[in-house]
């Protein structure tokens, strides 16, 4: 099998998601870009006005919008990305079984969990991509680390759509993908630095956060859109995170799938 | 035949792991092949294989041994080019709940690598055969069950396959529509398709099939004629069954009765043929 032909099977399901997204675009809209954009205004003007100046690591000083900007534009990437890997592929591999459908055909399996892979981590992308454009129309965000911030969300986005894909093929009911989401996506959320600076935590609490790949993609986000120094063990981490979770999600997929 | 045959199923064996751990057997060393304009009816009970070995004729899963030709590929080791000949109507509902009845048909072509263009005659035209042409712009959701799966049917026949794999093809269609089925696989076969029938329908075997493989517990337990199966299995040529208490039919044997006596009328259903 050549390289351009797997490359057409990719891009058929792409497609196919794409097509869906564009025939509801009020409905994608709505959904994918609101709720990252109710956290910039109710973060970065209502906290924002009341916390003032942010001190980080390394004693540089920006201001509470700025610092909240950057966390938002991953949590859209990891909100995004894990939940319509999580949610959307359970229902299109078992409810609606598309997979099955387009696996029928002269696409291959490996092809539709390749393309729904790209296409979950494309939608978080976009997502990411509105609070980057908003924070840089706000000057708060420089022009061009924004514009360097959109391929690190995007491999973010790869890494968090693979755990939702994970946690999809793992569930036996849709109800239990609620369990990666309170146990590991939400305190992600609140302790990986997207609210306030890490070093406000524990040390071992620190430890722990670096551990999870959002601190990681926090940390890179920030760095770039603010022009920042890079903290550079993030970009290994993130790696890591990124080959294990899209090996173990193809693998696990696979499995579920396929007798 | 068996050579150049669209449709080759040699010595095909499937093994898989239950959720429990436990190694099943569900297709056990099976061959059969389908001639070019031939219709050959798998029929056996729920869980005899059926569905499995399908799903193994369409390289959808992979084979313990053996192997599987369409249209003389290899479809385990290039799927891309053996499925480009497979028409599959599976036994799930596989139909895309977000497009109309005409997008679905035309997107399936292009899986095929059929652009968008070249597929809109042959979809309106299957449409209108299929008595869906009037929903042509609607979504599946407005459609009935018998109406999803004659639509299923349809889009199997968009890319003109070589081979016609249809599961259960007319399970939930009314008479009406059974015949609407009929006649499109007449044509199908006089077009030269090679047609993989399975159902649980016996009268509709028996009127489709010109050859059957029974299968029992993921083994063929014979392969020939329905008349043929019919004349060596129930020799009386009229068999007298309790429909309801007290009341005896006597009928012409059929493959029902094949059926039930080689597959060993497990549930012990209704009836006593006598």
């Amino acid at each position: 099998m050549s390289m351009g032909e797997t490359a057409w099977g990719i891009r058929c399901v792409w497609m196919r998601y794409f097509d869906v997204f564009r025939k509801n675009i009020l409905y994608a809209v709505v959904v994918t870009f609101t709720e990252p954009i109710l956290y910039l205004i109710a973060f970065g003007y209502g906290l924002g006005q009341m916390i003032g100046k942010v001190t980080l690591a390394g004693g540089y000083v920006v201001t509470y919008r700025q610092f909240i900007y950057a966390g938002i534009v991953a949590q859209a990437v990891l909100f995004q990305g894990f939940f319509d890997a999580a949610y959307g592929s359970f229902i299109r591999m078992y409810y609606q079984k598309i997979f099955k459908l387009m696996a029928s055909t002269p696409i291959t399996m490996s092809e539709v969990l390749w393309g729904e892979l790209l296409w979950d981590a494309s939608k978080a992308t976009f997502s990411a991509s509105v609070v980057l454009l908003i924070g840089t129309l706000s000057k708060d965000f420089s022009p061009a680390g924004a514009l360097c911030a959109v391929p690190v969300c995007f491999v973010g986005a790869l890494l968090f759509s693979g755990f939702g894909l994970l946690t999809s093929s793992l569930a036996q009911t849709i109800e239990q993908i609620n369990y990666p989401q309170y146990l590991i996506i939400f305190p992600m959320f609140l302790f990986c630095g997207v609210y306030f600076p890490l070093e406000q935590l524990p040390k071992v609490a620190v430890v722990i956060a670096w551990v999870l790949p959002l601190t990681s993609l926090v940390s890179l986000v920030r760095s770039l859109t603010l022009q920042l120094p890079i903290d550079v063990k993030a970009v290994p981490i993130l790696a890591a995170w990124l080959v294990f979770f899209i090996w173990i999600s193809r693998r696990t997929m696979t499995r579920r799938l396929i007798k | 035949m068996v050579g150049t045959a669209p449709l080759v199923v040699a010595d095909l064996v499937k093994h898989y792991l239950k959720p429990s751990g436990e190694k099943f057997v569900a297709v056990n060393g099976i061959s059969f092949s389908v001639a070019p304009g031939e219709c050959f009816g798998l029929l056996g009970p729920n869980g005899a294989g059926k569905s499995t070995t399908i799903d193994c004729i369409t390289g959808f899963y992979p084979l313990t041994s053996g192997e599987v030709l369409v249209d003389g590929i290899n479809i385990h080791k290039d799927p891309k080019l053996g499925r480009q000949h497979l028409g599959i109507c599976a036994q799930d509902d596989t139909l895309d709940s977000d497009f109309d009845l005409m997008d679905q048909m035309t997107r399936y072509a292009t899986f095929f690598r059929i652009p968008v263009k070249d597929s809109r005659e042959r979809a309106k035209m299957l449409l209108k055969k299929f008595g869906l042409d009037d929903k042509a712009k609607e979504l599946i959701s407005s459609l009935s069950g018998g109406m999803r799966r004659r639509l299923q049917v349809a889009r199997a026949l968009m890319t003109q396959p070589k081979v016609l794999v249809l599961d259960e093809p007319t399970t939930g269609l009314d008479p009406d529509a059974r015949r609407v089925l009929w006649d499109v696989l007449r044509e199908e076969r006089e077009r030269g398709t090679a047609i993989l029938l399975s159902t649980h329908y016996m009268d509709e075997a028996e009127r489709l099939c010109d050859r059957i493989g029974m299968l029992h517990q993921g083994k063929l337990l014979d392969i020939a004629s329905p008349a043929k199966l019919i004349q060596k299995y129930v020799p009386e040529p009229v068999v007298e069954e309790e429909v309801r208490p007290g009341v005896v039919w006597k009928r012409v044997a059929n493959l029902e009765d094949v059926f039930l006596k080689l597959t060993g009328n497990r549930l012990g259903g209704v009836g006593v043929v006598r």
